[in-house]
């Protein structure tokens, strides 16, 4: 459950951000959570909800999570296949099982609404 | 709540206005960038200084801490070894490794179910404080017992090893992706137990290979010392690569 100490840090920065644009209430929070992330969105909404009701500047935020695709590259044949679903299980060109994926693996803190 | 825009507080406003009340911050930062920002100066301390740093993931029990006192025993005599610990609690795994006669500290995560680079941060600066601790050539970081949170924190690791033991099943791979993709090196611990497990060590690297075709595969008995020739190689390439390098990047 590392899901819940980033939530913590991302309540640090929107504290942070708050504070620097003179907001005292978050309506809502857009992260984007890459397939490859080892995030477990549920569990990082469950944190959400458990941190934020003890937070009077973030209690009732809507959470908005965005999936970004991450590209499998075949190491056979070089098809490039982009999907922010759960990785491929083999080359969709020539069924090769060897698939080198890339990006997909951040966390990023994109927009706020606050008042 | 405010019926008319869902506003969690009615108080602020009324409604012959639309909306200007919320703002809209484009803010697009990662929440990996801190720990990965200190990650790389973790790193860059360790090339000038000549260390190999390597980050030991694996399920509680999968023969970390018997994997590193055996290691210890091996090469001892051949390069200088130190070691943090990370675990939830106690100082056992580096009471063990401290009978070995290397510097050790224990990293106790109070509940965290992985290090990140802060943690590290500290804990090297803790190990140069014990003796032996200023001329190290190869630092093990042995993470909580864990297969999914570590995987996500770069500790400023030079390579990261996977291991699994033959008890746990060879179907980890497949279930803890993220591990394996993230690694350089998967290692198959406790092969002296294959007769009694039904455990194909083929079917476990060729998942991993299909996850991360660029893995280094090995397996190993710490117990019986089948199979560590290879693995004691691989960590002795990695330090006279570190040598030759003249402590740049490896
Ligand atoms: N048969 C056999 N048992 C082993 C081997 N390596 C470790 N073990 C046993 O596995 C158990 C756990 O080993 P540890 O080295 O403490 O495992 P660990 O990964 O450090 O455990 P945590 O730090 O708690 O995650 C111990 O009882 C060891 O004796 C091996 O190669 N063969
Ligand atoms: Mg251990
Ligand atoms: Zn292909």
């Amino acid at each position: 459950m590392h899901e819940i100490s980033l939530v913590q840090g991302l309540f640090h920065q929107l504290e942070k951000l708050a504070r620097e644009n003179n907001g005292d209430k978050i309506i809502s929070v857009t992260m984007e959570i890459g397939p490859l992330s080892g995030i477990v969105i549920d569990s990082f909404r469950f944190g959400f909800d458990v941190l934020s009701a003890d937070n009077d500047l973030i209690r009732g935020a809507e959470l908005i999570i965005e999936v970004p695709p991450a590209t499998y590259t075949c190491v056979q044949c070089g098809h490039k296949e982009t999907t922010s679903d759960s990785r491929p299980d083999k080359c969709i060109k020539c069924g090769d099982l060897f698939l080198i994926p890339t990006g997909g693996e951040d966390l990023i803190l994109n927009r706020i609404e606050m008042e | 709540m405010c019926d008319t825009c869902g506003c969690p507080n009615p108080s602020h406003h009324t409604h012959d206005h639309d909306h200007t009340h919320s703002r809209t911050i484009d803010v697009h930062t990662s929440l990996f960038a801190a720990n990965d920002a200190l990650a790389k100066a973790n790193r860059e301390h360790f090339d000038d200084s000549g260390i190999v740093a390597l980050n030991l993931i694996s399920s509680p029990g999968s023969g970390k801490t018997t994997l590193l006192e055996h290691t210890i025993d091996a090469l001892k005599n051949k390069i200088s070894i130190g070691v943090i610990e990370g675990d939830i609690e106690t100082e056992k795994d580096a009471e063990r490794i401290r009978a070995k006669g290397v510097p050790v500290i224990q990293l106790t995560t109070g509940g965290a179910c992985h290090l990140d680079a802060t943690m590290t941060h500290k804990g090297f600066h803790r190990l140069e404080k014990e003796d032996g601790g200023k001329s190290i050539d190869l630092l093990f970081i042995e993470n909580v017992g864990n297969l999914v949170c570590p995987s996500t924190f770069d500790l400023g690791e030079h390579e990261r090893v996977v291991l699994v033991s033959v008890p746990e099943g060879p179907d980890k791979p497949a279930k803890y992706p993220k591990a394996f993709i993230s690694s350089q090196t998967f290692v198959v611990t406790k092969t002296d137990l294959l007769p009694y497990f039904d455990f194909s060590v083929a079917e476990a690297t060729g998942d991993a290979l299909h996850l991360n075709p660029r893995l280094r595969t090995m397996d190993l008995s710490s117990t019986t010392g089948e199979g560590m020739d290879i693995w004691l190689n691989y960590l002795l390439e990695l330090v006279d690569k570190m040598k030759k390098n003249g402590n740049r990047k490896l």
